[in-house]
This record gives structure tokens, sequence and C-alpha cells, in this order.
């Protein structure tokens, strides 16, 4: 059992802490979505790694997003599922 | 005291042209009557939404940036609740300029 010791899962790290121009915004869908799984729900820190600081105000911009149709709440009402209008 | 502000709004896809600019110039009227000031108008255009909102699928949006005093925002909300043809909009204070804004009028005081 000597191999299973050495094996260290690669370290995990906050995004917005090693990148402090990734604009953790509201309007940007695109980043946010890396933070929530595909049902919509909003991933916790100790699998994403976020820290706390920037977990509550990542918290606070999915919600923002949700709001405005940028994000969807839960899948069952998302466009994906429902038909198209428009 | 002026504070930066910014100013989301879903606007629906079915608005003519000239109707969505009447909105627009309608709010950035009420906005420079009460003493705020425009400093960027970013017109997103057609987007598919994440959800349907009032069964339809696509929203036009529209962000407004501006420079204002407290109380302007909640008239600003007040008159965007009564116009028609606004779906949903969100407003947000800008951390950035807060401190830029407010600091040059101290100084002459």
């Amino acid at each position: 059992m000597a191999f299973r010791k050495k094996f260290t899962p690669k370290r995990k790290f906050c995004r917005f802490c090693a990148d402090k121009n990734l604009p953790l915004d509201y309007k940007r869908a695109d980043i946010l979505r890396d933070y929530i799984t595909e049902r919509g729900k909003i991933i916790a820190r100790r699998i994403t790694g976020t820290c706390a600081k920037h977990q509550r105000s990542l918290t606070t911009e999915i919600k923002r997003a949700r709001q405005m149709a940028l994000l969807f709440y839960t899948t069952v009402h998302s466009t994906d599922v429902k038909k198209k209008t428009v | 005291m002026l504070n930066n502000y910014e100013t989301l709004l879903l606007l629906s896809p079915e608005l003519a042209e000239e109707n969505r600019k009447e909105i627009l110039t309608n709010l950035t009227g009420i906005i420079e009557r009460d003493g705020g000031k425009i400093t960027l108008v970013d017109d997103w255009g057609i987007k598919i939404l994440a959800y349907p909102v009032r069964k339809l699928t696509r929203g036009h949006y529209v962000r407004l940036e501006y420079l204002a005093p407290g109380a302007l925002v909640a008239e600003l909300e007040r008159n965007v609740r009564i116009t028609d043809g606004i779906f949903k909009f969100v407003t947000v204070r800008l951390a950035d300029a807060v401190a830029a804004a407010p600091a040059p009028a101290a100084e002459e005081a």
C-alpha cells in the first residue's frame, strides 16, 4: 500500500485570487457557469476550491444572473427544455 | 453625493426600434433631470434567455451606467416598473468609481 500514501490530489486554488483580472460579475455568465452544476445548483467551495471571500460574492453574482435570465434556476424550466418562441 | 450605478434592463424582443429608443430616452431623461449623469449606454442586442420570460425565449438587453444620488435609483425603478415592454431589471452599485466621483466635489467645498 505504499503507492497509496504517495498519491496527492491536485491542489485546488481560488481562480479569482490567482487571477485578479478575472471578473466576478453577474454579466459574465460564461465564467459563472463553471461554478454551477448542469442542473444549475451552485457548487460548494470545498469542491471548487474558491476562497470564502470570493465564494460569497460568487453566490450573489450567480443569483443576480438568474434574476436577469442569464442563468437558469433549474433545468426544468430552462429554454433548452421549454419550447422556443420568437 | 454621487454614486456609480448600473442598471441592466431586459426589454421585450417584440418592441419596435423606435419604441425601444423612446423608452431609453425617457429613462435617460429621468436620470439627467434628477441630477444624474449617464456615462454609458451599452446595447447587447437580442439574446436567447436562460429560461422563458413571459413565454418568450429571447430578450433585448440594454445596460445603463450612470452617476447618480441614491434617491434617483428609487425614482428610476418606479418608472421602469410602470413602463410597458420592460420585463426585468437589476440595479447594481459599482464599487470602482464610487471614490472617484465624490472626491472632486469635496475639494471644492
